[in-house]
């Protein structure tokens, strides 16, 4: 996993410096200083799932840095999930992986985990 | 923040169940490998963004999610859509057959001037084919709607076909922007209206 000086050499005047690709397909998801970052700690459902776990059961990781999306018209690809709690969670739109982040649906903000994406030039 | 796309169009992807929508959506989709976390919840909809003589604009696609399997699609799925695919499986006659049941619905749901667009589905299983091109292209030509065989598992024209509807989307909107608002000075702009300079704003985009 990412260490957080790892993260602070991606904001610049707290947007991200590099665009944001999906770390398996590289779909493009966001443009350089489109989004804000915040350090705040989520609870993020695993890529992966364990077969055993009992129904119903997601387990999770505690992610600390974000990007914050204000639109979702701001990405430039992204795909969101159906609503679980008051929140649905951002996939690829190309490759499906995910979550990458999640929107929650009552202040329309979006979070993409920094740890779950690509930074590239 | 000042807006960063030019027009934002909502597309409907409609057919029979198993016709390979989601397929079509998400055109690498043959290559995903949905984790299953996601695949429990499920996906809602998607924003893509394209560009269309120099505009850009955002695509945000939404499935049936399941509505198809009652054979009837409500009002509120179809509303504030402008385009619609409708997708059948070239290897399934009955799903051919029905796309004349799913015009009557979105003719009696959906906003009158939606573009349509008519797609067959899974061309790259032609050994398995019971629906021909012809019968596509003449189904389509009845309606007065464009055309296209794709295939989402061998990326075959999904990317054409969005740019396709987006296109006529687009075009038609210019056409009422310029019908309402003669290029005279002071025209009033509406919030749909392009913002950026208008460079080749009436040029008729030509992609296929």
């Amino acid at each position: 996993m990412s260490s957080e000086n790892k993260f602070e050499d991606e904001v610049v005047d707290n947007k991200n410096k590099r665009m944001v690709r999906c770390q398996f397909c590289e779909s493009l998801m966001l443009r350089q200083q489109t989004a804000s970052f915040e350090k705040q700690e989520y609870d993020l459902p695993l890529m992966h799932q364990k077969n055993s776990r009992a129904p119903g059961e997601i387990e999770k990781e505690t992610l600390s840095g974000f990007w914050v999306v204000e639109d979702m018209m701001t990405f430039e690809n992204i795909g969101f999930s159906n609503t679980l709690d008051r929140t649905k969670f951002l996939i690829c739109c190309d490759c499906e992986m995910g979550p990458v982040g999640y929107h929650n649906i009552d202040t329309r903000v979006s979070y993409v985990a920094l740890s779950r994406v690509r930074h590239v030039d | 923040m000042a807006k960063t796309y030019d027009y934002l169009f909502k597309l409907l992807l409609i057919g029979d169940s198993g016709v390979g929508k989601t397929c079509i959506l998400f055109r690498f989709s043959e290559d995903a490998f949905n984790t299953t976390f996601i695949s429990t919840i499920g996906i809602d909809f998607k924003i893509r963004t394209i560009e269309l003589d120099g505009k850009k604009i955002k695509l945000q696609i939404w499935d049936t999610a399941g509505q198809e399997r009652f054979r009837t699609i409500t009002t509120a799925y179809y509303r504030g859509a402008m385009g619609i695919m409708l997708v059948y499986d070239i290897t399934q006659e009955k799903s051919f057959e029905n796309i004349k049941n799913w015009i009557r619905n979105i003719e009696e749901n959906a906003s009158a001037d939606v573009e349509k667009m008519l797609l067959g589905n899974k061309c790259e299983l032609n050994d398995k084919r019971q629906v021909s091109r012809e019968r596509g292209e003449q189904l389509a030509v009845e309606y007065g709607i464009k055309f296209m065989e794709t295939s989402a598992k061998a990326s075959i024209n999904v990317e054409e076909a969005f740019l396709t509807l987006a296109s006529d989307i687009k075009a038609k909107m210019e056409k009422r922007l310029e019908a309402n608002n003669p290029p005279k000075g002071g025209h009033q702009l509406k919030a749909i209206e392009p913002t950026r300079k208008s460079d080749s704003w009436l040029s008729r985009c030509s992609l296929l």
